[in-house]
């Protein structure tokens, strides 16, 4: 393929870039923004990742996350009864915005990734592979599958020293889903996924 | 003078398209590849921007002023706003996690706020020096605000973890709404913003 045109999008300088080989990247000359990067088997790193993350969700959402043990009181925390939680305490604005940042928002993604990674590594067109990659770019920016990862270990620090606090199983599957699921974007270069798609619909 | 190229894809009629990044002449309305519209900058970037920030800063009061957690134990109610919740951390001798919720509930939307604000105010007045630093100043922007989540996520794990019945139970405040309404809204805010505003009137120096 040429060289295709492109304007930064941080300074809006105009560039020619060219097709890049794996572990290359495109930087802008003029504001240093990260225009490109091109993965080894960025697709099939991809598509091994959202698949491990998938799993790995649905793990995370079918046992105890954390469970608290003081003076012979146990309570027993998973994620769809944190929602659950929230929403009899009269916050279901909360629940869904919760439930939809950690859970919903990257389980979609997931899905869209799916759809349309495996129609690009069969190198065949599909109707859907243009929503697939608008919807994958304009959810991104809202998931926050780490913060959450790094509140849980906040809340860990803050309760630790009131009760025995046991780690659960989907605690674990959602960490192993937090580290799948950022390798899973991290493969998916917006520029180079665009031009997978250009190049199957033509 | 300046030392960077000069020129912008606008002053040829294209637009890059903000979701695929395909270049097309913005005539065209939509765009050739993804169908997302075409602009040159983002329509009403700057008016969006400021828009989104005074909602922001107007939320974050009632984010700082009432309780985000409220902790009943025995029949006592103890509300706890985010301040409060890092100067007990800070009592239990646990500085870096009172660190943790420093930056992300306090530290990074003010800051979050004020950079964005100081990068409206010197796009309008159309500013000539540090296009670099401001560019970068927006990225950093807009990497740490999902962030500032931390300390809402913390109530709900906490909420859903401790319910011992009367014993001890806590529930979260409103606060929790009102700072998880700052973390999106300065996130919309951040994203209506056009760093390529930074960069138009690079060339005409002499005015």
């Amino acid at each position: 393929m040429s060289a295709e045109h492109y304007a930064c999008i941080h300074c809006d300088l105009p560039l020619a870039i060219g097709e890049l080989r794996g572990g290359q990247r495109a930087l802008c000359p003029r504001c240093g923004h990260l225009i490109t990067a091109c993965g080894h088997d960025a697709l099939q790193r991809a598509l091994a990742f959202a698949a491990a993350a998938i799993v790995l969700l649905v793990l995370s959402n079918a046992f105890p996350f954390l469970s608290l043990k003081a003076n012979g009181l146990k309570s027993v925390m998973t994620i769809p009864a944190t929602a659950a939680e929230l929403h009899r305490d009269g916050y279901t604005t909360l629940a869904i915005l919760v439930l939809g940042v950690i859970v919903a928002i990257p389980g979609a993604i997931l899905a869209v990734v799916m759809a349309l990674v495996i129609p690009l590594l069969q190198r065949r067109n599909a109707p859907w592979l243009v929503p697939a990659g608008r919807l994958l770019f304009q959810l991104s920016p809202w998931s926050m599958v780490e913060v959450f990862v790094i509140g849980v270990i906040v809340s860990l620090v803050k309760i630790h020293h009131m009760a025995t606090v046991v780690i659960g199983l989907s605690f674990w599957s959602y960490v192993g889903f937090s580290l799948c699921f950022a390798a899973t974007l991290a493969n998916l270069d917006r520029l180079q996924v665009w031009r997978e798609i250009e190049a199957r619909r033509t | 003078m300046t030392a960077f190229p000069a020129g912008t894809a606008a002053d040829a009629g294209l637009a890059c398209c903000h979701l695929c990044y395909k270049l097309a002449p913005v005539a065209m309305h939509e765009c050739p590849r993804c169908g997302s519209s075409l602009h040159l900058r983002q329509p009403d970037g700057i008016q969006r921007t400021v828009a989104l920030l005074v909602t922001a800063s107007l939320l974050y009061i009632p984010a700082n002023v009432l309780p985000i957690m409220i902790t009943t134990q025995l029949g006592n109610k103890i509300e706890s706003t985010i301040l409060g919740g890092v100067v007990l951390l800070i009592q239990m001798g646990s500085i870096p996690v009172a660190a943790v919720i420093f930056i992300a509930s306090v530290l990074v939307p003010i800051g979050k706020m004020v950079a964005l604000s100081w990068l409206c105010w010197s796009v309008s007045r159309r500013q000539k020096t540090s296009h670099r630093q401001r560019t970068v100043l927006y990225r950093v922007t807009e990497l740490v605000g999902r962030w500032s989540m931390t300390d809402v996520f913390v109530v709900t794990i906490l909420v859903a973890l401790i319910h011992f019945g009367g014993l001890l139970r806590i529930t979260a405040g409103v606060a929790s709404i009102a700072f998880g309404g700052v973390v999106i809204v300065t996130m919309l805010a951040a994203e209506s913003f056009d760093p390529r505003l930074i960069w138009d009137h690079l060339g005409d120096e002499d005015d």
